[in-house]
């Protein structure tokens, strides 16, 4: 099997989300995750040199400056004003989990052959294999860490796979539409910092799994 | 492109100044006027729509049809009820002691205005992207209105509400992406996402990744509409938030998420009609219904128990959509967003007066104010479906057209689990009505608090005698 340079490129961003997965240091989880958008948009302007799709060039700075740079910038500000270091417990320990990630990148490889009507010549198996794997690492990250952060993270690893995906399969959708999703990213971002701060301020932690105040 | 300056120029501009005008009293007159010029505004705009059933393009990817209109003016007829009750909130708020600060309203303000803002969009999308983009703004721009209280149990309801909300969402994305995908390996592999394109060429979409979309966009909006095993934010986010909000996210927000469903459901439905995954869309309204029904009978919160009625009737609507039919999903929702704006609105005077949410606590409203258990106990009734309010001729053109479908079994499920809410909705409210009174109320304005609220009740009253199930599918059957 030959990889093409954007699915390696893809494939190295598939690989630090599940290093994502293996500490709950809060600073390096940040760290990993910008160095995994860089590797996405780095997908996105490989795939912009193949295919000549001008706009995608500007699809890829705009992830490269505000998913790569501004958010992870923004969270780490916010983690050293409430002075938070490591998520407090993972419900999976993190080696663990980053195992089973390592375990979900087979099991997506499996999936990516399955998926009815991207079977064809031009459909890049391994794009969406890596896309898979990204989107489970994210599901598996808000599954099992504790800290407000790590969901946060998670729900960007999440947002990021599927980001893959359409970039992978369908070369990326309409300009307009991406500028449009990572314009929303960015205001869910810091809406979920600044509650953040009053998680901390009220709560004195900012462990989710025991915010179970509310029931019937 | 004149036009859609028009629907949005004014909560744009009423959203920024709220946050800058200093006299809050100001803004609290201030906007409840301008947002019912605002519907006059909509109205105005898009009356060829209304009269002749015209579709109306603004730019590509920004269309409106008529059923689009109706979901508009239904929503922004909600905001400003709301937001016209919110003065009488605020100021008995302040006559109790426990007034709100300056900054607090400001921002309450402002956050109404961009969700009027979000919501209209949501109606105006012609592209799936764009609808996903809108509707996530009205998440964004609700969450303010959850956490308004700033106490711990809203920045819980807030935090669940955020989070649940963008990843269900972030599903209908990767939908949305399938979708995208399903029309460029289509046979005439023309990549788009306008709905319209979509429906028009839905035969030569590729079948099995539009069927997987479809899926992953039910679950996704089906989360923010808070269908049943994805409902877990619903009751928390409605329960904490102050009155006039609970009775925008119910009467409004959710309509959006079931429009979203609508558009998606309205392209498989033209690619294959009758198709297996279709029929899946009933069978979630329907399961809906059952559990919401089942769930509601052991309530001890006022403002939750009206949550779980929401949900049971967004299993109502989901199950209309499932039929296929678009004029009963809209009824239904008509008759739903009044009544049930009418009783949070209720509810919230009555926590306020009383001082308690919990439902052990409250008896005999009756003798407190007999006004307010007149109006609880009318809407209680109409939003449960009893004749003859508005809600009693969609539910039963809906059994009635699910009989003819052959989904008797579903239908007769139905009939049960409608029943089942019925009861437990009346042994709440019966408990909370009447009997000797227990909590004191305190100082209160029956009348002024009761105005929207009565309009409200005598508007699904009316729909209930007016509209009857031939002329609802004659003219209306346009819409379809």
């Amino acid at each position: 099997m030959i990889l093409d340079t954007f699915e390696a490129l893809a494939m190295v961003a598939a690989i630090f989300a599940i290093l994502i997965l293996g500490t709950t240091h809060l600073r390096t989880n940040l760290s990993f995750y910008s160095l995994h958008t860089m590797a996405i948009a780095a997908v996105t302007a490989w795939i912009a040199s193949i295919t000549h799709e001008d706009h995608l060039y500007l699809v890829a700075a705009g992830v490269f400056i505000i998913k790569s740079c501004s958010i992870p910038w923004f969270l780490n500000s916010v983690i050293k004003k409430i002075n938070v270091g490591t998520d407090g417990g993972a419900f999976i320990a993190a080696p663990l989990s980053m195992h089973l990630g390592a375990l979900m990148l087979g099991l997506s490889f499996m999936i990516s052959q399955q998926i009815p009507g991207l079977i064809g010549e031009a459909d890049s198996r391994l794009g969406s294999t890596a896309a898979m794997s990204i989107l489970f690492s994210g599901v598996l990250l808000m599954l099992t860490r504790r800290a407000a952060i790590s969901q946060i993270v998670g729900f960007l690893v999440i947002e990021n796979g599927i980001y893959l995906f359409a970039v992978t399969q369908t070369h990326g959708m309409p300009l307009m539409i991406e500028m449009g999703l990572l314009l929303e990213v960015l205001v869910a971002v810091m809406v979920a910092g600044l509650l953040l701060f009053n998680i901390k301020k009220s709560f004195e932690h900012i462990d989710v799994s025991q915010l179970t105040e509310l029931k019937d | 492109m004149n036009d859609l300056l028009y629907l949005t120029a004014l909560p744009a501009s009423l959203a920024l100044l709220s946050l800058f005008i200093r006299d809050v009293k100001l803004t609290r007159k201030l906007v409840p006027v301008l947002i019912w010029w605002q519907l006059g505004i909509v109205a105005l705009v898009l009356h060829p729509c209304l009269i002749n059933g015209q579709r109306m393009e603004f730019t590509s990817g920004l269309a409106v049809d008529k059923m689009g209109t109706y979901f508009i003016l239904l929503a922004t007829f909600v905001v400003s009820c709301c937001i016209t009750h919110a003065d009488y909130f605020f100021a008995a708020a302040e006559a109790h002691g426990d007034a709100y600060e300056d900054q607090q309203l400001r921002l309450f303000y402002a956050s109404v205005n961009l969700f009027l803002l979000a919501m209209t969009s949501v109606f105006l999308c012609d592209n799936l992207g764009y609808l996903w983009i809108a509707i996530e703004a009205t998440t964004l721009s609700s969450a303010p209105l959850v956490y308004f209280e700033k106490n711990k149990f809203a920045l819980e309801a807030t935090w669940k509400y955020l989070i649940v909300c963008s990843v269900g969402i972030a599903f209908a994305l990767l939908g949305t992406v399938f979708i995208f995908a399903a029309s460029q390996r289509g046979t005439l592999a023309v990549p788009t996402l306008n709905i319209s394109e979509l429906i028009s060429q839905a035969q030569t979409l590729n079948f099995p990744l539009l069927r997987l979309g479809f899926i992953f966009c039910l679950i996704g909006y089906g989360t923010k509409a808070g269908i049943f095993p994805l409902h877990t934010w619903l009751p928390d986010a409605h329960a904490e938030s102050p009155a006039p909000a609970s009775a925008m996210l119910s009467g409004s927000l959710l309509n959006c998420a079931l429009f979203g469903i609508w558009k998606v459901s309205s392209i498989i439905n033209a690619a294959q009609p009758h198709s297996h995954v279709h029929q899946l869309v009933a069978i979630l309204g329907t399961v809906t219904v059952v559990a919401a029904s089942l769930l509601l009978l052991r309530q001890h919160n006022f403002k939750r128990l009206w949550a779980y009625s929401s949900i049971e009737n967004v299993g109502l609507m989901v199950f209309a959509i499932g039929l296929g039919s678009g004029p009963l999903f809209f009824l239904q929702a008509l008759n739903h967003s009044l009544a049930k704006v009418a009783l949070f609105l209720l509810t919230g005077n009555i926590i306020q007066a009383s001082g308690t949410k919990k439902l052990n606590k409250m008896h005999g409203v009756i003798e407190d104010c007999p006004i307010w258990a007149l109006l609880v106990t009318l809407a209680a009734f109409a939003v449960t479906g009893a004749p003859p309010f508005g809600a009693f001729v969609a539910e039963m053109s809906m059994l009635s057209l699910s009989m003819t479908d052959e989904r008797w079994a579903l239908a007769l499920i139905m009939t049960v689990a409608i029943a089942i809410s019925f009861v437990a909705i009346c042994a709440h409210v019966g408990k909370v009505i009447l009997g000797p009174a227990k909590q004191g109320f305190k100082k209160f304005q029956p009348i002024r608090a009761s105005i929207i609220p009565a309009l409200l009740v005598l508007g699904t009253l009316v729909l209930g005698l007016v509209v009857n199930t031939e002329a609802w599918s004659g003219p209306w059957s346009m819409i379809k």
